[in-house]
């Protein structure tokens, strides 16, 4: 800054200071702001250190032609009616509207005028030129006239129908958000802060219930809407039809132990497709799968037969007709909704459930009373009139634990262990123990708890274990048929591992044992973190 | 080590029926290996359930320090099986 200014500056101050009790500066300095800010408020007009035309005459000379010493008042003629006019611009009462020279000056939003104003003189505006139809080069005998220049198209509606908000297909924007958990209190209740008091609510779309759709061992929710209470059996001539609500299966794996309690376990229990046991494989079984080939299943489910509905099915054979009913219990379970298109695929799938519940006939019939024999048994039609008349047999498995259970009998023909069938409708084992075990054991002894992982945990620990197969393969397939194979290959499992990085990478933070499957040697597997 | 801690044919077996297709060669090992990740985490978070339950009602069934429960597996295994869905 030039020693001129800055003269210039402090003389100008006291003379403001003398005229009108304005603290800032009259003459504006490059480093002194043009305005004041606007929360200094309501000052006097003369704050708006603005140089407006008028007060552009202002004399501004350099330092020779100011007579105004540092520190004197202005005492010459032209320096006191300098100061008085420059005083009078400030307080002109039009000088808020004339704003324009202060601005052009500041603002981007001037400069842009300042431009505009340059440009408007020697441009013109665009005009936009009329479109010209392109002419199709196709053949002029097929130009049919005024093709395109029919009724205009009505516009297409972009709303959504009425109709739709109330036939709701998807269940996410069924239910209108849950309201605080807070109970209905009277007004005069003396509750002090319980009223502000807000849980926290989770989205219906972040769900986890809902995140797996889909996937079979997720529906908990609408498979334990089936109730534990009761079955309906249907004998319509030959067919049994039967509603099944507990995985015999599930039932059988939970007998010995008492571990029923939880609502969790119901529901992992009902909605976990049951392992069936095919090894059992009685020949003369195999021979009756042919004979039910033809479509002898309907997936309605009608309310519970009772006894006194005739039955039609005794040259079939009453081990038959059970089979058919667990067999149809497994099957309306699966295609309940679906049970229209799936009619081949659920005759496509009997033969392996035909085995399936033959065991399950050997696991039932203590209760039942008849036999799954293969000759037919004289009493089992009075058995299995007995049957119908009670409630159902897995819900009375459920209800009562019958003393002639023993878990030698309940391993009737099973080799090891229990065969699932996937989704595919193929069977596959259950994730091994021992596996399980020693993983667990392993992961338990490296967290620091005990390294005793007990018989329920175990159980749980498998169960989650197909559960995580499940899902895995689901994806590896969805993969693979994304690349276009066939073929599930390793580039689709690192693909999925690289999803699980970015999803959840602070597992990686530890150390794990891992053994190799051919050389059983341990490896010490440390991964990558990013906080590490 | 008694037996094989990776009984391979029956990871395959299940991997290809869950899948519904064919194999490739060293798939099932990686699947193994994500397998083995998915323990882990799931162990993490019944322990820490464990833990929670143990201290907070003590009669959970979860001792405090102990061992892990059935219960705490059952209840975390739905957010870790959500991680780890590809």
């Amino acid at each position: 800054m030039s020693d001129s200014a800055r003269k210039k500056q402090r003389s100008s101050l006291r003379i403001s200071d003398a005229t009108n009790t304005n603290p800032s500066t009259l003459y504006t300095d490059p480093v002194t702001p043009y305005r004041r800010a606007t929360s200094a408020g309501a000052a006097t007009p003369g704050s708006r250190s603005i140089r407006t035309p008028g007060t552009a005459r202002t004399p501004r000379g350099g330092p020779a032609t100011r007579p105004i010493s540092r520190r004197a008042a202005p005492t010459t003629p032209h320096a006191i009616r300098a100061l008085r006019e420059r005083a009078d611009a400030a307080r002109t009462p039009g000088r808020v509207r004339r704003r324009s020279g202060r601005v052009q000056r500041e603002t981007p939003r001037d400069i842009l005028r300042d431009l505009s104003r340059v440009l408007a003189r020697d441009t013109r505006p665009t005009e936009p030129s009329p479109l010209i139809p392109s002419r199709p080069s196709r053949h002029s005998a097929l130009d049919l006239p005024d093709l395109e220049d029919g009724p205009e198209p009505v516009a297409p509606r972009l709303s959504i129908p009425l109709g739709d908000m109330y036939d709701d297909d998807d269940s996410i924007h069924e239910a209108p958000p849950r309201q605080s958990i807070l109970p209905n209190l009277p007004d005069d209740a003396d509750n002090g802060t319980i009223q502000s008091l807000e849980f926290g609510r989770r989205a219906l779309s972040e769900d986890p219930r809902l995140m797996y759709g889909g996937r079979l061992s997720e529906r908990f929710a609408d498979l334990s809407e089936l109730g534990m209470d009761g079955d309906e059996i249907e004998v319509d001539g030959i067919f049994v039809n039967r509603r099944r609500t507990i995985n015999p299966e599930d039932i059988l794996d939970q007998v010995p132990e008492e571990d029923m309690d939880e609502t969790t376990t119901q529901m992992m229990l009902t909605g976990r497709r049951g392992g069936r046991p095919s090894d059992v494989d009685l020949g003369v079984f195999g021979e009756m799968e042919d004979e039910t080939e033809e479509p002898t299943f309907r997936f309605t489910i009608p309310p519970r037969m009772q006894a006194t509905i005739p039955r039609g099915d005794e040259e079939m054979g009453a081990g038959d007709a059970m089979d058919e009913t667990i067999l149809e219990e497994e099957e309306g379970e699966q295609e309940q909704e679906q049970e229209d298109e799936e009619q081949t695929y659920a005759g496509a799938e009997m033969n392996q459930d035909e085995t399936a519940g033959l065991v399950i006939d050997n696991d039932t019939d203590q209760q039942l009373g008849w036999e799954s024999d293969p000759e037919p048994n004289p009493d089992e039609d009075a058995d299995l009139q007995a049957y119908r008349e009670e409630i159902s047999a897995i819900d009375r498995s459920l209800q009562t634990q019958s003393p002639e259970r023993t878990p030698a009998q309940k391993r009737i023909g099973r080799q090891r262990r229990a065969l699932n069938v996937s989704r595919f409708g193929l069977e596959y084992p259950s994730v091994p123990t021992a596996t399980v075990k020693m993983l667990a054991a392993g992961f338990a002894k490296s967290q620091g708890s005990k390294a005793k992982i007990s018989k329920d945990t175990l159980e749980a620990l498998v169960q989650t274990s197909d559960f995580f197969f499940e899902q895995v393969g689901e994806d590896l397939a969805a993969y693979a048929q994304h690349a276009g194979r066939k073929v599930i290959e390793e580039s689709d499992v690192v693909a999925l591992m690289k999803r699980y990085v970015s999803l959840s990478y602070r597992y990686f933070t530890t150390t794990i044992d891992v053994v190799h499957p051919f050389t059983h040697t341990y490896a010490n597997c440390t991964f990558f973190s990013p906080h590490t | 080590m008694p037996k094989s801690m990776y009984p391979r044919p029956t990871f395959k077996k299940i991997l290809k029926a869950q899948s519904n297709r064919a194999i490739s060669k060293d798939v099932d090992i990686l699947v193994f290996l994500k397998y083995t990740l998915f323990m882990q985490a799931l162990l993490d978070e019944a322990r820490i359930e464990t833990k929670k339950a143990g201290g907070s009602s003590g009669g959970g069934g979860g001792a405090a320090g102990g061992a892990i429960t059935a219960r705490s597996v059952r209840k975390v295994r739905e957010g870790v099986l959500r991680k780890f869905k590809g």
